[in-house]
């Protein structure tokens, strides 16, 4: 018979997804789909976890295609909840493909069938979505322009601010099921919100809940994500004692966890906050250590920032020499990488620093007109690298104090 | 000249005042997504079907 041979299959994915080898549970899924059933409940089960699976291993385009014939079969069978579900799903798909508009229309499907259902559970997830799919839709348009975190575009607040509120609900809904795991989840983005929307004080409060809630349950990676959070948000509230105190255990977090890259993230945080503070042998310490796992994992693009900090350090501390080594190396990663902005910013340290050391005019002069153009493209409109990659926010440093509100 | 350069240290030395923007959004942490599920299993148990879902090994009874 057909029909068991899919069900085992279909078993099988299931129990291989569970163990957490999502790529093995997608072959037999699909070997499931290809053999068919008639009973397209099941099959509605299939596709919700295929859709899944591959939202895991981060093939959006194939979770899409999948969540989205769950949803067609479970309207086709007047399955609700399993309409619920697939809505949900497809939206939070949608979202991390950055189609916020459709991915908000789904969430509201999800949230507004739990309603109807009156299934707490499930609109509370439907809230928690919802204020993600708000707070993407934030942070994107936000991303676009340079600005500090509560310097914000009316269209970018009122995204955020919604997302606020649907977490507020999620938790007011949480709280009454007594659900902590739910609650630490909507405590860190809350917190996160108000972080981009500049109310680091309320960040704060919503990150200590998350810290609290994530030692509860011993769960390392969420403690190591709070400290993070609290540390950025404390770098906006000018403690930067407090901030370096955060970062330091993130850092100590991150090598028990054995993850490389946060690591280096947290490095590189120490090294900008002692900056902040103005202690650049520890700024340079830190930074140096980012460097070198920046390099161990043949990540371009933070070698460049680390040469970039690196060559600011020096050049405050006015070890001109090492300044000139690390602003030669930032010029040389930039121009591999592509990275047109950071090539301009180390164009215009390096005259700065050839000034000082009073190398041969000739040069200098040369540099001077590729720093006009490079003053004039800063004041423009500046195109975007992608995510982690551009030193945008950096050249703000080149500008004088008189221009920069916030210079602190 | 000597006075000239030290001006122009000091004048470098004053640009490296650092800016938050530094640490801006870009590291932010957040919380993973969650996802819904549906199972195969659970529907079948609700069915009473645990006997045809557990007792394949292999070969199914004509």
């Amino acid at each position: 018979r057909m029909e068991a041979s899919c069900l085992e299959l279909a078993l099988e994915g299931e129990r291989l997804c569970k163990a957490g080898d999502c790529r093995a549970g997608v072959s037999f899924f699909e070997a499931a789909v290809q053999v068919g059933t008639e009973d397209l409940k099941t099959l509605s089960a299939i596709y919700s976890q295929l859709g899944n699976a591959y939202f895991y291993l981060h093939e959006y385009a194939k979770a899409l295609e999948y969540h989205h014939h769950d949803l067609t079969l479970a309207r086709t069978i007047g399955d609700l909840l399993g309409e619920a579900k697939a809505s949900g799903n497809l939206g939070n798909t949608l979202k991390v493909l950055g189609n916020f508009e459709e991915a908000i229309v789904c969430c509201q499907r999800h949230l507004d069938i739990s309603r109807e259902l009156s299934d707490k559970v499930g609109e509370a997830r439907a809230l928690y979505n919802l204020g993600n799919v708000y707070h993407s839709k934030g942070k994107n348009v936000a991303s676009a322009g340079t600005h500090d975190p509560g310097e914000l575009p009316d269209d970018v607040k009122d995204a955020l601010q919604k997302a606020a509120e649907y977490y507020e609900e999620n938790l007011t809904i949480v709280t009454e099921l007594g659900d902590r795991a739910a609650q630490g989840r909507a405590f860190g983005n809350l917190g996160n919100t108000h972080y981009l929307l500049g109310n680091f004080r309320s960040a704060v409060l919503a990150h200590e809940q998350r810290l609290l809630i994530a030692k509860e349950f011993g769960d390392r990676s969420a403690e190591r994500r709070a400290y993070s959070n609290l540390g950025n948000a404390y770098i906006f509230l000018g403690e930067f004692e407090t901030a370096s105190e955060y970062y330091k255990r993130t850092l100590q977090l991150a090598r028990q966890l054995k993850d490389r890259a946060v690591e280096a993230q947290a490095c590189y945080s120490l090294g900008n906050t002692y900056t902040l503070l103005q202690d650049y042998e520890k700024a340079i310490d830190y930074h140096l250590k980012h460097l070198a796992i920046a390099q161990e994992l043949r990540d371009k693009i933070g070698e460049g920032r680390a040469c970039w900090s690196l060559g600011n350090a020096y050049t405050a501390l006015g070890n001109h020499d090492q300044a000139m080594h690390f602003a030669e190396k930032h010029l040389e990663i930039s121009r591999e990488v592509g990275d047109r902005n950071g090539e301009l910013t180390a164009r215009l340290n390096l005259s700065d620093l050839q000034m000082v050391l009073g190398l041969s005019y000739s040069t200098n002069t040369s540099m001077m007109s590729e720093s006009q153009v490079a003053e004039s493209s800063l004041n423009g409109a500046r195109p975007r690298a992608g995510r982690r990659h551009s030193m945008e926010n950096m050249e703000l440093m080149k500008l004088t104090p008189e221009k920069v509100p916030n210079w602190n | 000249s000597q006075p000239l350069a030290g001006r122009q240290a000091a004048e470098l030395q004053s640009k490296v005042v650092p800016s938050k923007q530094i640490l801006h959004s870009d590291n932010m942490e957040m919380e993973p997504e969650t996802m819904e599920t549906k199972s195969v299993t659970e529907y079948f148990s609700k069915l009473h079907m645990g006997s045809l879902v557990y007792s394949c090994t292999g070969k199914r009874k004509g």
